[in-house]
Order: structure tokens, then C-alpha cells, then sequence
């Protein structure tokens, strides 16, 4: 499946990834400071929701933009709330778009929301990967983050899940409040026993106006501490590339061929359309520019929806852009000109593509980072020990993953600065 | 223009907040001198910063003419003066063009340390004090036991205080009417040679400085030729007039008036206050007594934070000195941060002043060093060396001894409060000298203390051990040698001169460790350990380290995660932006702060 994941916009690549947003949970974690909200138990709000979704797909289809889907995602939220419509959803993505070969399908679940039954319809429908949002498998730790399942329930979800035949990724986070190294190193283990071959680490980053947020600042909860995360992702790294999972990108690790096909393009700069609230899509400027063209955004009956274009600035060549920030607005006009717009310069776009390919274990090649302005910047990194050129490209060095703001700040930086006016 | 029989020059002093500007405010208003529609609060408070903070920086002169009880008018000059201890000599030179004051006492708060010292300065003056008891509308306010306190602490009869409210305006009639009947018409000699005072000063864009004068003896009109006695300039007469508060021009100031004085002059250090103006022929041949060079007492190095606005902060500084010659300034470089100059105030609040004014009227970003006094150093080759900046101390070896300035600190305090005075200056090297009774509910304290003691959060200390009750003034008092080392502070293993400090050396270690440790919480964890030392010479005192940055990753990048990961970077890098760059050890603002606020 990682057939895709090499190349950029390359030719014969395919030239788009499909995101969608499905901003339902059944409770909101302690930690989360993203756009979601529970199901309303509105009869017909799941319906109406894979509906608006359908449609926004075949806009982008009409337009030509789906003609070489490298990969479609269903993330969220948790987009297993909306049960058996999330069928139908699918469905009609697959109708939909012209997908790539071996393109990858993932849908991202939470245990307590995967009903065996409900996966089954979903694989039979062509989903061929699940992201599971297990967090650990310790009790205390899932109480602490405010999530509703327990580590048995975690177990039992990712057993069902493997044993549907699909790709399996768990989601673990380090760096929790009264997290032990021991829990964190049961968890790895436990993860590996159940026999996913992509795992995501993620570090705790405490989000302002969260739950947990709160009580940190009110002292209920201990600060998590740097050193602390560090060992952990340390140890992770460690435990997992010894069962076989090599680390590709500072916070996933997979077996061979379980690499993510979506997820690597948004670090090789592959266009994608984001349908859903708060779902980002990005896009070459002048597929952008057809799309103000056309009839459906110029629909009188949209007054008022999203932003005025009154055309895409002429040194921009990327267009990074949102239709709606919120689930009403998504629902009532799922096709329209987006709310946020951001341009991009040639220089900013190649800036932005090295500081993400530096996430990656391959890095970036010599041609990006000219491009990108950041030679200077990478030679800097070097003497620090942040980063190493091995073989015409540049990555990032054992000591460099877990400094990787250091990394993407002066990659960034020395790409803009001249690169803007 | 009037007889000078119908003059009355007189002055309000006050301990600070006792409602001086309010009661001039007050008169301004009974004499119809400001109309209604451009009164604002604190009117001769003309800077914003005088307004907010409450203070008078700047001395004035407003002219009024007031319609006496008798039904004759009669021209009143008041001249507001400053109200704080940095600028006892301007006050002392306003003094001098008076021939009376209001001594404003607080009808709550009392009578204060400043209250004693601005009675005593009107004394030595020969003054006539008039006794104003004010606030009398506070829930607080108790005008028999202030009263008592004046006549007791004070020695002045209060039988005749006037009682008087500056918010609702009671009582500011019966003040002028005492202003009328017992502060004397000036007196002079109208055929004498012209002898006027200078009392303060200010720069015109326009005009170049504007003087503001009283005339002794003789008159000033336009077109005469004059001479500055202090440096024996010449220059012609453009103007005299008087203040309305706004500029009238008048042809002649005569003996007994107070005015304006502009002349040819742009240099406002050719313009000094407590200098004479006389006849540039045939003039006076003594000038008026107690004329001084005012001498800054406190130093500071002052750097922009983005060095490309150090032109811009020279021109700040030139700028400010026009209305301030007790400003004075000297480029200075760091290594730690770059250019900047070595500014030298009044005192602590001067600074506080100037600093504000830079970065709130100029647009600058500053960074002060810790503040210095002046030390003089003594070597063994038998040198002196004025000292005014840690960086300039000579090494260890080489020095015979050092000397630094003191004061006589007078503290007005509840006896209550007598132990936790004592306690404080005890730590800050004070020598008690002696202590009495005002009252019942006052005791009169008095310190030898080192100014260097005083600057650092002395008065912050004061006020909170006590309560806010204590009251403190002082004076300058000479030089004592004193057993005085510099402190370095070493990042990384290098000295950062803009961190040093001079201390007494009893006081070193502690002061050492505790920097250090402030440092360490300060100083964000960089990508290489950092050792933070304390040092005298080469003999490290105190350490403390900064553990190495291990981890700084947002681990999730998807999809929309890439805008606002990019503007957290952004933010990130603003942040390191505003630190400073100490060899490679990024040190936060903060940093430098810290150690004007190191309390054992």
C-alpha cells in the first residue's frame, strides 16, 4: 500500500488524497481541543450529514479534481458514531471518486464505537484500514485523558478489528499526567500483541480551554513533564523497532508496506479536498482558480456564504483553503467558496514541503531544500547534531526527532525570509 | 503692571497624594483662569505621566488675578512644584522664588516624611507656612488630631490651618484669603541692576528654552541684552510674559513678578535652574545664593531590545534632555546587548520617569540593567576612578578601596511598625542614628544608609512591611569607604556583563545564590546544558545549571494541522525574538529584571 507514498506530484502519481470530517463523538476527551460535538439524537442528523458529504464529493468530482485518488480518510471525531449512514457514506465516496490502485481507504474508530458488525459492512464496502484511538491500555491513563472505554474494551476492539482482514493502526499517547514508564512500556507491548502494523505516538500537548488543561493550571493534576514524554517516545521507538515497526515519521511507526498512504502525502505535498467542518483541503492554484469559475459558487442563493475571491494572487501557486469552520454551515451549504483561504508563494510552498518531509525518516532530497531556501538553515542543524545528509538527502538525526521544532522552525523560517517580500 | 503691594508669590507643598495638583486645580477654577470647558484634572500636570502616576515632575507657574475679600485684586503667582525626593533641589529653587507656601497636609494620612522635609525647606527659606488641612470631606478624615500633629511634630502653630477640600472646593477661598493676609509682598529694589531667578525650564520646538523666572530686584523687558551668571552667556531677550497657564506676552517683568523668560538660546545646559539673569552691562555683580550643578545619583544602562533602534534611541534621549538637563547620557556597548547608553538620573523615580516616557512618547522597546550609584574607586597606584557602571570596576587586585555614597533617610512610621523598620535597615547596611516621638501616633526615625541599599526596591519594601504606613525622604550625605566587590554572572562559562553588580561583599554569597537560582527558573532549557555561576574574580560562589532541552515536537501534522502548526512556530520564534542572545544562550528580558529584585 505504501506504493504512492514515494512520490510528490510527480507524473503518474496519483494527484489527490480525499479527507473527511466527521465532527461527532460520543463525549468529548478531556484533552481535545478540536472542532466536534456529540450526535444529536435527532432522528436523521447521521443521514443528512452522509448526504451533505455526497455532495460535496461530486462537486470536486465534476470539477476533475477526484480523477486519481491516491487515498480517502474518514476521520473525525469519531466517524463510527454515525453507525450504519457511515455506510452509505462510503459508498458514495467510492462511487464517486476514480481511485488510484491500491488506493487506501482508512476510517478512524474509537473502541467503544466499533461494533464488529458495523466494521464488517464497512470492509465489505472496499474500507481496507481502521485507526483505532486506543491512547493506552492502563486504566488510570484513560480516566486521566476523560475517555469513555476501558483497556479491556480497547483490547477487544482491536482484536475484531485485525480480525476483519483491514490494516490496523493504534492511536498511543506518552507524556500523561501519572503515566509510569512502566504503564507506557504495558502499553507498547499490548499494542503489539494484538497485532497492529502502524502505530502513532503522540506526546500529550496540553490545549488551552481543555478540561485537562484546567486542571493542570489548577494544580489537581501534575504538569507533564518534558523529560518524562521524552523517555517514553524514547522507549517507544525502542520497543517498537524491535518488534519489527520501523519509525518513518517522527510519530508513526509501521511494519514494511503498512506505511499510511494518506498521511505520507500530506508530508510530500499531495493535493487534497477536505469535505466536512473544519476539514482543510489544499490544491494547486490554478485547479483553485476553476473552481472559482464555476457555476456552483457563483450560485446566487450562496450570498453571503464564505468569502469574496475576487481572483487567486498572481506569485501564489498553493491554495490552502476551508468551506466551513462549523457542522451547521457545512450542513446547510456543503458547496460553496470556503470561509478561510490562505496563498501560498512558490518559495513558502517548497519552505512548507521540506518542513514536513523533515518529519519523515527518508527526509527531503538536495533539490527540495535548494528550492526551499533552506540549505544554510540545514548545514546549521547539522552542527548541532539536529540533522545529517546521508545519500543527496537531508534527514533528521536520532537526536533530531524529538527536537524536531527546532528542525521545522529554522527550515521554515530560512525559506520565508527571503522568499517573502 | 501691578503694584508689587498687590502680589503674593507662594507655593503648595505636599507629601505625595495629599491633593496638592487637586488644590491648584481648585484655585485655577475660583479665579476663572481656566475656563470650565478646558478644565481637566491636574491641570499643571501637563505630561500624561504626571497625570496617571499622581505626580508633579515639572515645576509651573501659573499667574492668577483674584478679587480679594478687601475688593481689591491682587495678582497671585503660584508656583507648583515637584513632590518627590529626586527632585529636592528644583523644589528648593522654587522655593526661593516664593515668599510663602500652603503646606498641604492630608486630613487622614497626616502629617509624612515628605510633609517634614518640604516644612523644613520652607523654613530654612524664611517662608510664611500656611497650614492647609485637606480632604476634610474623607470618611477618615480627623483635622484635630493633623492639627496636633502639625504643632507638635512640625513646631508650626496651626492654630490659623485652613481647612479645606480640593474634590468639592471648601475651604480654597479662606485659603487665598490667608495667601492675601500673611504671606508678605515680595520686596526689591526696582532701580537695582535686574536680578531674576531661574526655578525650572522647558524647550519650546519653536522658541528654544523657555525660562521660567522671578524677578529679584530691577526688570526684564524685551529686546534688553542679558547674561546667564553661572556661565556668563549673553544673549538677547525675545520674550517675556507670564503663564495663564498658556504664554502671555507682557513688555516688562518688574521686581516682585513671576514669568517667562525666552531668549536666543537653544542649549538648554546654557539655561540652568537656580542661575541668575541680570544686565549683560552693568549688571548684578553677585548672583543669587544657592545656585548648584545638579549631579545624577542613580545610573543605568538602557539598551533597545531591537538594536536597530539604537539611533532611534539616541534621538529619544536628546530629545527628552531638552526638557530634562539633569538627564545626562553616555553610549555604552554590552556585550550581552549590544549598544545602549549609560544614563545617569536623579534618583529612582526619575528613571522610572524617563524609561516610561521613552517607550510610551518614543515607541522603543528598552531593557535597563541593574541600577548603579556612583562609586569612587581608590588604587594602589593611588588613582581615582569614577565608577558609575559594574563593567568599569578595576580588577580585584588593584584596588585600595572603594568608597560610595549616603544618605540620611528620615522614616515616618506608626510605632507599630518601629521593629520591621528596623529589621529592613539592618539588611540593607543601615546605621541607626536616632528616633523620636512626633506624637502618639508617629515616630521619627533616622538611617545612614548607602544609596546603592535605597535603589534596590528599598521603598517597596518599606511600604509593605509596614503596612503602607511608613513615609520616607533623605538626603545626600557623602562618601564612606565601604568593603565593595563585583559580582559576575557566568552563562555557558562567560561572563555577562550586563548581569554583573556591586555589592558589599558580606552580602555576596547570598546574593549569588540566590541569583543563580532565579536564573535557572527563568532561563528556558536551550539545546545544551547551561552551568549559571556566580563569581567574584575568578572564585565561583554559587552554580546552578540548566538542564538541556530534550524534547520540543508537535507530534500530530495533518491536513489542517499544517497552518496552525506553522503559526505556532511562528508564535514560537516571536517569542525567542524578544530574548537576548548571550554568546548562543537565548536569556529572556526577565533575566536582566531579576536582579533589581533580589530580596534575601
Amino acid at each position: 500500500m505504501s506504493s504512492g507514498a514515494d512520490t510528490s506530484a510527480a507524473g503518474g502519481a496519483p494527484t489527490a488524497s480525499l479527507y473527511v470530517h466527521v465532527p461527532f463523538c460520543v463525549l468529548k476527551c478531556a484533552y481535545c481541543a478540536f472542532h466536534s460535538t456529540t450526535l444529536s439524537q435527532e432522528p436523521g442528523v447521521a443521514e443528512h450529514f452522509a448526504w451533505a458529504v455526497g455532495e460535496g464529493a461530486a462537486h470536486w468530482a465534476a470539477l476533475g479534481v477526484l480523477d486519481d485518488v491516491a487515498s480517502i480518510y474518514v476521520g473525525g471525531g469519531t466517524p463510527t458514531t454515525l453507525g450504519y449512514p457511515l455506510v452509505t457514506l462510503i459508498e458514495s465516496l467510492l462511487g464517486t471518486c476514480k481511485l488510484a490502485e491500491d488506493a487506501e481507504i482508512t476510517v478512524e474508530t474509537n473502541p467503544d464505537t466499533t461494533d464488529p458488525a458495523l466494521i464488517e459492512r464497512l470492509v465489505e464496502s472496499g474500507v481496507n484500514r481502521f485507526s483505532v484511538g486506543v491512547q493506552s491500555f492502563d486504566d488510570d491513563v484513560l480516566r486521566a485523558l476523560g475517555r469513555c472505554h476501558s483497556s479491556v474494551a480497547a483490547h477487544r476492539a482491536v482484536q475484531s478489528l485485525v480480525g476483519s482482514g483491514a490494516e490496523v493502526s493504534l492511536d498511543l499517547m506518552c507524556g500523561v499526567p501519572g503515566q509510569s514508564p512502566e504503564s507506557w512500556r504495558r502499553t507498547l507491548e499490548r499494542a503489539l500483541e494484538c497485532g497492529a502494523g502502524h502505530v502513532s505516538v503522540y506526546p500529550l500537548s496540553l490545549e488551552e480551554g481543555t478540561p485537562l488543561a484546567d486542571s493542570v493550571h489548577s494544580g489537581k493534576v501534575d504538569t507533564p513533564d518534558d523529560d518524562c514524554a521524552a523517555d517514553m517516545m524514547e522507549t517507544a521507538a525502542e520497543c517498537l523497532g524491535d518488534a519489527g515497526l520501523h519509525r518513518y515519521e517522527v510519530a508513526s511507526y509501521a511494519r514494511s508496506g503498512c506505511e499510511s498512504v494518506h498521511n505520507t502525502g500530506y508530508w510530500t505535498g499531495r493535493p487534497y479536498i477536505g469535505i466536512g467542518p473544519s476539514a482543510a483541503s489544499m490544491l494547486p492554484s490554478d485547479t483553485f482558480s476553476t473552481a472559482i469559475a464555476c457555476e456552483a459558487w457563483s450560485d446566487p442563493g450562496l450570498a453571503g456564504v464564505g468569502r469574496t475571491i475576487d481572483g487567486v494572487p498572481q506569485e501564489s501557486v498553493r491554495v490552502r483553503f476551508l468551506r466551513a469552520a462549523d457542522t451547521a454551515g457545512f450542513l446547510r451549504h456543503p458547496v460553496g467558496p470556503p470561509e478561510e483561504i490562505e496563498y501560498l508563494t512558490a518559495r513558502q510552498a517548497a519552505a512548507e514541503d521540506a518542513m514536513l518531509g523533515l518529519r519523515l525518516a527518508r527526509g527531503i532530497a538536495d533539490e527540495l531544500a535548494v528550492a526551499a531556501g533552506a540549505v544554510a538553515a540545514l548545514q546549521d542543524l547539522t552542527a548541532l547534531g539536529l540533522v545529517e545528509r546521508v545519500d543527496g538527502h537531508w534527514r533528521v538525526s536520532a537526536a533530531g526527532w524529538l527536537l524536531g521544532n527546532e528542525v521545522f522552525e529554522a527550515v521554515w523560517f530560512a525559506g520565508t525570509r527571503r522568499g517573502l517580500a | 503692571m501691578s503694584q508689587a503691594t498687590h502680589i503674593r508669590n507662594f507655593s503648595i507643598i505636599a507629601h505625595i497624594d495629599h491633593g496638592k495638583s487637586t488644590l491648584a486645580d481648585r484655585v485655577l477654577e475660583l479665579t476663572h483662569t481656566v475656563a470650565d470647558r478646558d478644565m481637566v484634572e491636574q491641570v499643571l500636570d501637563s505630561m500624561d505621566i504626571e497625570r496617571e502616576r499622581g505626580i508633579t515632575i515639572k515645576a509651573q507657574a501659573v499667574r492668577v488675578l483674584y478679587e480679594a475679600d478687601d475688593g481689591e485684586t491682587y495678582q497671585l503667582n503660584l508656583i507648583d512644584t515637584p513632590g518627590h525626593v529626586d527632585f529636592t533641589y528644583e523644589v528648593s529653587r522654587s522655593l526661593q522664588a516664593c515668599e510663602g507656601v500652603l503646606l498641604v497636609v492630608d486630613a487622614a494620612q497626616g502629617v509624612e516624611a515628605q510633609t517634614v522635609a518640604n516644612a523644613m525647606m520652607a523654613m530654612n527659606a524664611g517662608l510664611e507656612i500656611i497650614p492647609i488641612i485637606n480632604k476634610i470631606d474623607l470618611p477618615a478624615a480627623d483635622p484635630e488630631r493633623v492639627r496636633h500633629e502639625i504643632e507638635e511634630g512640625l513646631a508650626i502653630p496651626a492654630d490659623g490651618a485652613v481647612l479645606t477640600s480640593g474634590k468639592s472646593g471648601e475651604g480654597v477661598r479662606a485659603a487665598l484669603e490667608a495667601v492675601i493676609a500673611k504671606v508678605p509682598a515680595p520686596e526689591g529694589d526696582p532701580d537695582a541692576p535686574l536680578k531674576a531667578l531661574i526655578f525650572d525650564s522647558y524647550f519650546d520646538t519653536y522658541r528654544g528654552v523657555v525660562a521660567l523666572i522671578r524677578v529679584i530686584d530691577g526688570r526684564v523687558s524685551k529686546g534688553m541684552k542679558v547674561r546667564m551668571m553661572a556661565n556668563n552667556t549673553v544673549t538677547d531677550v525675545e520674550e517675556v510674559g507670564v503663564r495663564r497657564p498658556a504664554n502671555l506676552p507682557v513688555d516688562t517683568l518688574e521686581f516682585g513678578e513671576v514669568g517667562y523668560l525666552i531668549t536666543g538660546l537653544k542649549d538648554p545646559a546654557l539655561v540652568k535652574v537656580g542661575d541668575t539673569v541680570t544686565l549683560a552691562r552693568h549688571g548684578a555683580t553677585e548672583p543669587l545664593p544657592g545656585y548648584r550643578e545638579v549631579k545624577p545619583m542613580v545610573f543605568t544602562g538602557l539598551f533597545p531590545i531591537d538594536g536597530d533602534q539604537y539611533p532611534d534611541l539616541r534621538d529619544a534621549l536628546d530629545r527628552l534632555q531638552l526638557n530634562d538637563p539633569a538627564l545626562i547620557y553616555e553610549p555604552e556597548s554590552s556585550h550581552a546587548l549590544g549598544f545602549g547608553f549609560r544614563v545617569g538620573f536623579l534618583g529612582l523615580l526619575h528613571m522610572e520617569v524617563v524609561k516610561e516616557r521613552l517607550e510610551r512618547e518614543f515607541d522603543l522597546e528598552l531593557l535597563a540593567t541593574a541600577p548603579s550609584v556612583e562609586y569612587h574607586v581608590f588604587t594602589t597606584a593611588g588613582d581615582e576612578v569614577i565608577v558609575h557602571s559594574p563593567q568599569d570596576m578595576p580588577e580585584a587586585g588593584v584596588i585600595e578601596r572603594v568608597e560610595e555614597p549616603y544618605l540620611r533617610a528620615t522614616v515616618l512610621v506608626p510605632p507599630d511598625y518601629v521593629g520591621a523598620v528596623m529589621e529592613l535597615a539592618e539588611s540593607r547596611r543601615a546605621t541607626f542614628k536616632d528616633m523620636q516621638y512626633l506624637s502618639a501616633t508617629t515616630v521619627e526615625m533616622h538611617y545612614d544608609i548607602p544609596l546603592s541599599e535605597l535603589i534596590m526596591d528599598f521603598f517597596d519594601q518599606l511600604k509593605s512591611r509596614t503596612r503602607g504606613y511608613a513615609s520616607l525622604d533623605y538626603e545626600y550625605i557623602g562618601y564612606r569607604v565601604s568593603k565593595l566587590v563585583k559580582l559576575d554572572i557566568l552563562l555557558a562559562g562567560k561572563v555577562v556583563d550586563a548581569l554583573s553588580f556591586i555589592v558589599h561583599r558580606d552580602k555576596a554569597y547570598q546574593r549569588g545564590r540566590v541569583l543563580t537560582e532565579k536564573l535557572r527558573e527563568i532561563i528556558p532549557r536551550q539545546m545544551f546544558e547551561v552551568p549559571i555561576q556566580a563569581a567574584i574574580g575568578g572564585k565561583v560562589l554559587a552554580r546552578e545549571t540548566v538542564r538541556a532541552k530534550r524534547k520540543d515536537v508537535l507530534a500530530k501534522c495533518y491536513g489542517g494541522d499544517i497552518t496552525r502548526k506553522r503559526k505556532l512556530l511562528e508564535k514560537q520564534k516571536k517569542g525567542k525574538k524578544r530574548m537576548k542572545n548571550v554568546g548562543n544562550v537565548e536569556v529572556p528580558q526577565d533575566a536582566f529584571m531579576a536582579i533589581l529584585k533580589v530580596d534575601e
